[in-house]
C-alpha cells in the first residue's frame, strides 16, 4: 500500500502523463464481423460450461448511456438493453439504449411489453449501420448496490435459455455520485442446479437491511465478470480536450450536498443493523453453551458494520475536503488581516 | 459563412452527443476500412491492421465519409440544452432525408425521453459547406429553426480546443437577395455529477474499489489536476498583465474591465452565516468519524472479549483447559 502511494506521489510531481498515442489501428474493435459472429452462434461453446463467459468490455458510449439513463430515474429503477458481440471468452458491449418501462416487482411482465419497442429500435438501428445485436440488459439499483434481487435471477436464467449469449449488468447511480466512482457489476446465473466448483469471494458491499434477505437467498446462483472500458482512438482524443472545459465541474462539485438524503439512509440502516446485532449479542450472553456457529456470524455482523460505517465515514471526509480546499482558494483572501483563529481546522482522520 | 450568431441563445451541450458522434462516425469508418477477411489471431490482425490501413488510408485519400444524424434535447427560454443524439440516413448524392425513419426514431425516443424534442442535427467534417444547407432546410419543418452541431474528426495532437461547433442559420440579405447562412454560436459544457463521474472513469480509467488509500489518492489527483488548471489559467492571465503594465501589449480596457470584476468575486462568500454552517458540516463530519472510530473499538473489543472467553471457558465441558483465574 505504501509503494503504492508513494508511485503515484512520484506521478503526481513529475506531472507523469502516461500518453496513449490514439492508434487507430485499435479501433479495430468496432468492425462487426457477421460471419464469424453467425458462426460463434452455431457453435454455442457456453452450452456446455456455464463458467465460460469471463470478462466484460464496455464501450465508453455504453457506460456513458446506461449510467445517464440510470440517474435519469431518480429512485426509480429502471432498464435497458445492450447490443454487441462477443470475442472468446469475452462479451462486448457496444451501445445500450433504454427501454421505456418502469421498474416494478412485476418487471418479468413488462419485459413482453418492451419486446415491440426493442424490435422496433433494433430494426432503425441496423438500417442507420449498427449491426450488432441485443447482448445483454442491463437496470439500476438506485442506492442499495450491485447484486442480483430474486427477479432478476429469475429473469436472467429465462434469458440464458432463450437467448444466449445474454448478460445481465446492474447500475447504482445513487452510490456512484455518492462515492465517485462508477458502480456496476456484471453477471450471469448458473443453470437451474449447478454448484460453482469453487466460490469466488466477490468485493463486499454493504447491503440495506430490507434488501438483505433477497440478496443472501441468491448470491450463490450467479457469478460476476470483470469489466474493463474501451474507446475509440477519436473518443480519446475528445475526452482529452473535454477535460479543458469540465474541469471547472470537477472542482465546483458539491458532494456533501448532494448526498444528504443518501447518507442519512445509510446512517439509519447501519443503525438497525447494529440493534440487530446487538440482540443476537445479547442472546449468546444469557446461553453461555450457545454454539460457537452463532458466536461467528455475529462477529462477522459487527463486522461487517465497522466496514460499512469506515466506508460512509470515508465519503463523507472525502466531501469535506472538497469544501475545506473550495473555502481555502476562494474564501481566504482577506485572511492577513483577520484573526488567524480559524486558518485550518484539525486534519480530517483517514481510516486505513 | 461563419460570424457569430446574434439570436442571444445559450447553448449547453452533454458529453454524451460528443461521444455518441464519436462513436457513430467510428463505426463507419471501421465498417468501411477492414476488409471481412479477418479471421486471423488478433497479434496477426494487428498487423494485418497496420497494413490495411495504410492501403486503406492510400484508398480513402478521399473524403471520410460523413455521418449524419439528430441531435435532441429542450429549450427552457433562452437556454437550449443539447441531451442526447440518434443516427439518420441521409443519401448525400440524392440529396433525400430519409423521413420515415427520421419519424420511426422520433417516436422511439419520445417513448423513453418524453421531454426531449429534435433540436436539430449533426454531421463530421471539417467545415459547414454548402450542401449543409439543404439538410439544414430539409428538418426545418419539424423545428422551425433548427442548430447543426459540426464534429471534425480529425485527430489533431496540437489541438487545445474541442472540434465541435455549432451552427444556427439566420437570413441574412446577400446581394439583395434574403438567403439562409450558418452563423456560429458560442456553447458551454454541460454535465450532471453522474455524467461527469462515468466521463471521468473512462477518459482517466481512475482505480476502483481498493483500500481506503487509494480511494483518497485517486479523490485527491482529481482535485489536484482541477487546481492545477486553475493553476494554469491564472498563470496565463497574470502573465497578460505584467505584459500590459510593462507596455509591452496595447491596453484593452474591455479585457482590463472583466479581469477586474473577476477579482471583485473574491473573497466568494463572506458571511458569517457561512462560516457557521462550514464548520457545522466540519462538525457533523468529525462527528460520523468519532462514531465509525466507536464502531471499530466495540467490535475490536467484542472480538477480544469473545476470544477471551474462549480460551478461558470456565464453562466449556470439553474440559482440558484450567481457568487461569
Amino acid at each position: 500500500m505504501d509503494s503504492a502511494i508513494a508511485q503515484k506521489t512520484w506521478e503526481l510531481e513529475n506531472n507523469i502523463l502516461t500518453v496513449e498515442t490514439p492508434d487507430p489501428s485499435s479501433d479495430s474493435i468496432f468492425y462487426y464481423d457477421e460471419a464469424a459472429q453467425a458462426k460463434f452462434q452455431q457453435e454455442k461453446p457456453w452450452a456446455n460450461d456455464p463458467h465460460y463467459f469471463k470478462r466484460v468490455k464496455i464501450s465508453a458510449l455504453a457506460l456513458l448511456k446506461m449510467v445517464v439513463h440510470a440517474r435519469s430515474g431518480g429512485t426509480i429503477e429502471v432498464m435497458g438493453l445492450m447490443q454487441g458481440k462477443t470475442d472468446g471468452d469475452a462479451i462486448i458491449v457496444m451501445d445500450a439504449f433504454a427501454l421505456p418501462v418502469e421498474g416494478t416487482e412485476t418487471r418479468v411482465n413488462a419485459q413482453a411489453d418492451a419486446y415491440e419497442y426493442m424490435v422496433d429500435y433494433s430494426q432503425t438501428n441496423k438500417q442507420a449501420g449498427r449491426l450488432e445485436n441485443v447482448v445483454g440488459w442491463y437496470h439500476s439499483h438506485p442506492g442499495y448496490g450491485c447484486w442480483l434481487s430474486g427477479i432478476d435471477v429469475s429473469t436472467q436464467m429465462l434469458n440464458q435459455q432463450f437467448q444466449e449469449p445474454f448478460l445481465a449488468v446492474v447500475i447504482d447511480p445513487t452510490r456512484t455520485v455518492s462515492a465517485g466512482k462508477v458502480e456496476i457489476g456484471a453477471f450471469r446465473t448458473y443453470p437451474e442446479g449447478y454448484k460453482p466448483p469453487d466460490d469466488p469471494i466477490s468485493e463486499y458491499q454493504t447491503i440495506p437491511l430490507n434488501k438483505i434477505e433477497d440478496f443472501g437467498v441468491h448470491c450463490k446462483q450467479y457469478y460476476a465478470l470483470d469489466i474493463t472500458y474501451f474507446k475509440s482512438s477519436l473518443d480519446c482524443h475528445l475526452l482529452d480536450l473535454l477535460w479543458n472545459k469540465y474541469w471547472v465541474n470537477t472542482l465546483s462539485s458539491s458532494p456533501l450536498l448532494g448526498n444528504g438524503d443518501y447518507v442519512a439512509g445509510q446512517i439509519s440502516d447501519l443503525a438497525e443493523k447494529l440493534e440487530q446485532a446487538e440482540n443476537q449479542l445479547a442472546h449468546s450472553r444469557i446461553g453461555p453453551l450457545g454454539p460457537p456457529r452463532k458466536k461467528l456470524q455475529e462477529e462477522s455482523q459487527l463486522a461487517k458494520i465497522t466496514r460499512d460505517s469506515a466506508k460512509i465515514t470515508l465519503e463523507q471526509v472525502h466531501g469535506l475536503m472538497s469544501q475545506v480546499i473550495k473555502d481555502i482558494l476562494f474564501n481566504s483572501v482577506r485572511q492577513s488581516s483577520r484573526s488567524q483563529n480559524d486558518q485550518s481546522g484539525p486534519e480530517p482522520m483517514i481510516e486505513t | 459563412m461563419a460570424s457569430s450568431s446574434s439570436s442571444g441563445l445559450t447553448f449547453k451541450l452533454h458529453p454524451l452527443v460528443i461521444v455518441n458522434i464519436s462513436d457513430h462516425y467510428t463505426r463507419v469508418k471501421s465498417q468501411l476500412n477492414l476488409p471481412p477477411s479477418l479471421t486471423s489471431t488478433s497479434s496477426a490482425a494487428t498487423s494485418n491492421n497496420n497494413n490495411n490501413n495504410s492501403n486503406g488510408g492510400e484508398n480513402n485519400q478521399q473524403k471520410p465519409p460523413r455521418v449524419y444524424g439528430c441531435v435532441i434535447g429542450v429549450q427552457r427560454g433562452r437556454t437550449v440544452e443539447i441531451f442526447n443524439s440518434f443516427e439518420l440516413i441521409y443519401d448525400p448524392s440524392t440529396r433525400s432525408l430519409d423521413r420515415s425513419f427520421l419519424e420511426k426514431k422520433q417516436e422511439l425516443y419520445k417513448k423513453v425521453f418524453p421531454h426531449f424534442y429534435v433540436l436539430g442535427w449533426y454531421s463530421t467534417g471539417s467545415n459547414a459547406q454548402e450542401s449543409d444547407m439543404h439538410f439544414h432546410k430539409a428538418l426545418m419543418d419539424i423545428n422551425e429553426s433548427p442548430l447543426y452541431v459540426l464534429l471534425n474528426p480529425a485527430i489533431n495532437p496540437a489541438q487545445k480546443d474541442l472540434p465541435v461547433t455549432i451552427y444556427e442559420s439566420e437570413l441574412h440579405v446577400i446581394d439583395g437577395v434574403p438567403q439562409l447562412i450558418f452563423v456560429r454560436s458560442s456553447y458551454t459544457i454541460e454535465t450532471v455529477e453522474a455524467e461527469r463521474i462515468s466521463v471521468d472513469h473512462v477518459a482517466h480509467l481512475k482505480p476502483s474499489g481498493g483500500s481506503a488509500a487509494t480511494q483518497l489518492a485517486a479523490q485527491l489527483t482529481g482535485i489536484h489536476s482541477a487546481i492545477k488548471m486553475l493553476n494554469s489559467r491564472i498563470r496565463v492571465v497574470h502573465q497578460y498583465l505584467v505584459g500590459m503594465q510593462k507596455g509591452d501589449i496595447p491596453c484593452e480596457s474591455s479585457l482590463l474591465r472583466q479581469v477586474s470584476s473577476l477579482l471583485r468575486r473574491l473573497p466568494a462568500i463572506e458571511s458569517e452565516k457561512f462560516q457557521d454552517d462550514l464548520l457545522m458540516e466540519y462538525k457533523d463530519t468529525l462527528l460520523i468519524t468519532y462514531l465509525a472510530m466507536f464502531t471499530n473499538c466495540s467490535s475490536t473489543m467484542n472480538e477480544l472479549v469473545d476470544k477471551f472467553n474462549t480460551a478461558y471457558d470456565r464453562h466449556s465441558r470439553r474440559g482440558g483447559r484450567t481457568a487461569f483465574i
